[in-house]
């Protein structure tokens, strides 16, 4: 089919057997490539009941249907399996230089079963795969692990590598997989998965070409798209110091309106997502002191120290994923800090800047960096060792851990190097590092003594850095099947996508009362249900989420897909099939046992206790009805999550769970 | 002529059409729609609209097509 290579790769590990597979077209039709295909695959190959961390379960590696075809922003991909960290099913999302990597060896995803009896990598180009020796590896951090596969597999290109570090190595719960030096799949365990299938890294140096129906039509649009985001450019004047006063007219607005989501754009090429440093301590976007505080607790002489433009001055050259017009990326020089260790590191996403700053009262900003690259180098994943360092020291502060239990740690809100002993020991599971390595959910069993009051997760899973009490539909959002996901959607992503324009059925946006966004409504859920479609549609696409939240306007999905495809779909259609790959991701958790039920946030994410300070004083969401209302309009048991007879036969999923 | 025009939710919508588009006479300029949009005097000193995407004066005439967008507070990480 156009825009796929039509087949994928299966590596069996315990037996070396390595096999291409055809993927019939109306596997396509009806999942699109990405996640999709990932969601359809896995449900129908892993058995129910699987160990996350035994033989039978598969680690995916998928690009998108519109990766590698001269379309803009598609160049994502992402790693899929049964999560150990949650039980259920399990993504990760990536940008880098991987995912046309993986189209130019010509499959459209790698899976991995099985368990190697010794370390390995696979080596992939045009002519076939081979699983290496990876010895000399093992044992080696991201970085330098992908260094010495790219000098030794190196050819005329340089390949392209996804490699573990030491924490997928050593089966940390939340371990993710690195490429390009630091751009990490981070969520969901899959770390640990490749760390138990003794998977070190996937080398790829292919060189093919993607067919695709419209090459004239993709190339017209893409410069569409390309004059738009070069010509989106924030006045000069336009300054860090400025995003905690547009977080407090946010968060003083009595309404709300559809947004122009090239405005994203001009911010995100500028600075990145770290503009949320400052501008989410006045909204309430931030979650502080391991989510029970505000910006009382963090007030504005610690959070201005990590004020976006004191991120900015590190950053020696823009970083673009492959494919990418607006580079919300930056490589930022770091070799003054703590001895020049690093030389050089990504520039930390927002999420980590809040999860080692705000959520552990740290105004430490060069520390920060440093995590930063710490954590990328071992390869975990930043939001949830932040939330779990955060509900360490909450622990500590309360004397259920002490300092024999720390090996000598004194674990402090704010305390910079506390932080850093505990995340090495967390690497490398030493002491109290063991303890904590799989995630705040494991280490409160861990512990006892009544520690899950501090544990804060959804489903398993520590939540994204962003407060849904600010924004209520992505406290829906973190209920999806893999919970605690913030890059689903949100009301402000909402309202900056149009999708009314192009879906029939997806509530038009033009101003309300941000109070609606509070009241459980099927307008609300409706909402909710097109964000989460046409993110499915965006992660089986290969598309950034950035790029989703420019709207149809400025970047339409529904138009690059039948440009690819050279199918006539309508956005409905699409729209459809986006609820299909959501639903086969439920039904992959009901086919483990996981309780859709448990990924309802609860506790501090919802507001129970609520704050007593910050923009968000106050507000307790009332959650749980405004997840059963959106079960209800997606078609699923509005009281188990559990989709209907009547879906499953819309969107004929009769032969695949059967 | 017609341009269309990305709000805030401190504007008034009253002027603007179902498709986002507000209509103004020839030789109109960026204050017209400041003016039509209801824009609050103290919102004026701290947020900008950009036309295409540019900042530029509220005198500037604009053409049939334009797009006039307000910059409004997006976050993700
Ligand atoms: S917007 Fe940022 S995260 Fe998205 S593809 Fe571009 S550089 Fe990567």
């Amino acid at each position: 089919m156009k825009g796929t290579m039509g087949k994928v790769l299966r590596v069996d590990l315990t037996t070396g057997d390595i096999r291409q597979e055809d993927i019939p077209d109306e596997v396509y039709e009806n999942y699109l490539s990405g996640v999709g295909l990932g969601a359809h695959y896995l449900y129908k190959h892993i058995p129910a009941g699987a160990d996350p961390m035994g033989p039978e379960n598969i680690l995916g590696i998928v690009s998108g249907v519109l990766t590698n075809t001269g379309s803009l922003v598609t160049g994502r991909w992402m790693a899929v399996c049964k999560s150990p960290l949650t039980g259920g099913w399990g993504d990760a999302n990536c940008g880098g230089t991987l995912a046309p990597a993986i189209k130019q060896c010509g499959v459209d995803a790698i899976f991995f079963t099985g368990i190697s009896p010794k370390p390995v990598y696979l080596y992939m180009d045009s002519a076939g795969a081979e699983l290496r020796d990876a010895a000399h590896v093992w044992g080696k951090d991201a970085v330098e692990a992908e260094e010495i596969l790219q000098q030794e597999c190196k050819t005329k290109k340089t390949p392209k590598v996804a490699v573990i570090g030491q924490a997928g190595e050593n089966k940390s719960l939340i371990s993710g997989i690195v490429n390009d030096a630091g751009r990490i799949s981070a969520r969901s365990g899959v770390g640990a998965v490749m760390g138990s299938k003794r998977l070190k890294a996937v080398v790829l140096q292919g060189s093919g070409k993607t067919e695709i129906a419209d090459g004239d039509g993709m190339k017209a649009y893409s410069k569409e798209v390309a004059t738009k985001v070069k010509n989106a450019n924030l006045p000069k004047f336009f300054k860090g110091f400025l995003f905690p006063y547009l977080g407090l007219l946010m968060s003083k607005q009595k309404k709300v309106s559809a947004m122009d989501g090239m405005l994203a754009a001009m911010i995100n090429k500028k600075y990145g997502t770290c503009v949320v440093n400052t501008m989410g301590m006045t909204n309430g976007d931030c979650p502080v002191k391991n989510w029970q505080g505000s910006v009382v607790d963090f007030k504005k002489k610690q959070y201005k120290k990590l004020n976006p433009d004191n991120v900015l001055a590190r950053e020696t050259r823009k970083y673009h994923c492959s494919s990418c017009v607006i580079g919300c990326g930056g490589i930022c020089d770091i070799s003054d800090i703590k001895g020049g260790k690093y030389a050089h590191t990504h520039k930390p996403e927002y999420e980590t800047c809040s999860s080692f700053g705000c959520l552990s009262l740290n105004d430490d900003l060069d520390a920060i960096f440093y995590i930063n690259e710490m954590l990328n180098r071992a390869g975990m994943d930043t939001i949830s060792a932040g939330n779990t360092v955060a509900f360490a020291i909450e622990c500590f502060e309360n004397g259920i851990l002490t300092e024999a239990d720390t090996g000598g740690i004194r674990l402090k809100w704010g305390d910079a190097d506390a932080i850093i002993a505990l995340l090495e020991k967390m690497i490398t599971r030493e002491g109290i590092g063991d303890v904590l390595a799989d995630g705040v959910k494991v280490a409160s069993q861990r512990i006892g003594k009544n520690t899950e009051q501090f544990a804060v997760h959804v489903g398993g899973q520590e939540p994204g850095m962003h407060n849904p009490k600010l924004d209520p539909l992505l406290g829906i959002h973190f209920s999806d099947p893999t919970p605690g996901r913030h890059t689903i959607g949100g009301a402000i992503y909402y309202n900056s996508m149009h999708l009314w324009k192009e879906v029939s059925w997806a509530p038009e946006v033009t101003k309300y009362p941000k109070a609606e966004e509070y009241i459980p409504s099927d307008r609300e859920a409706l909402k909710s249900i097109a964000g989460t479609a046409y993110k499915m549609l965006t992660d089986s696409a290969g598309g950034c989420f950035f790029a989703m939240i420019l709207g149809v306007d400025h970047w339409n999905l529904f138009k690059m897909l039948n440009m690819a495809t050279g199918w006539d779909l309508s956005a409905d259609e699409y729209m459809k099939i986006g609820t299909r790959i959501q639903t086969v991701r439920q039904l992959f958790n009901i086919k483990h046992g996981v309780d859709p039920r448990d990924s309802i946030p609860t506790g501090r994410v919802k507001g129970d206790p609520p704050l007593t300070g910050g923009a968000l004083k106050g507000i307790t969401l009332d959650i749980e009805e405004m997840v059963r209302l959106t079960w209800k309009n997606f078609g699923w048991n509005e009281n188990t999550g559990v989709p209907e007879d009547k879906l499953i036969n819309d969107l004929q999923l009769n032969e695949l769970i059967e | 002529m017609r341009i269309r025009v990305y709000a805030a939710s401190f504007c008034s919508f009253e002027n603007i059409d179902r498709d986002g588009y507000m209509v103004l006479p020839d030789g109109a300029v960026l204050d017209d729609v400041y003016k039509r949009l209801q824009v609050p005097w103290l919102y004026r000193r701290i947020v900008f609209a950009t036309v295409n995407y540019k900042k530029v004066s509220l005198k500037t005439r604009l053409q049939d097509g334009d797009v006039v967008s307000f910059l409004s507070a997006l976050g993700g990480g």
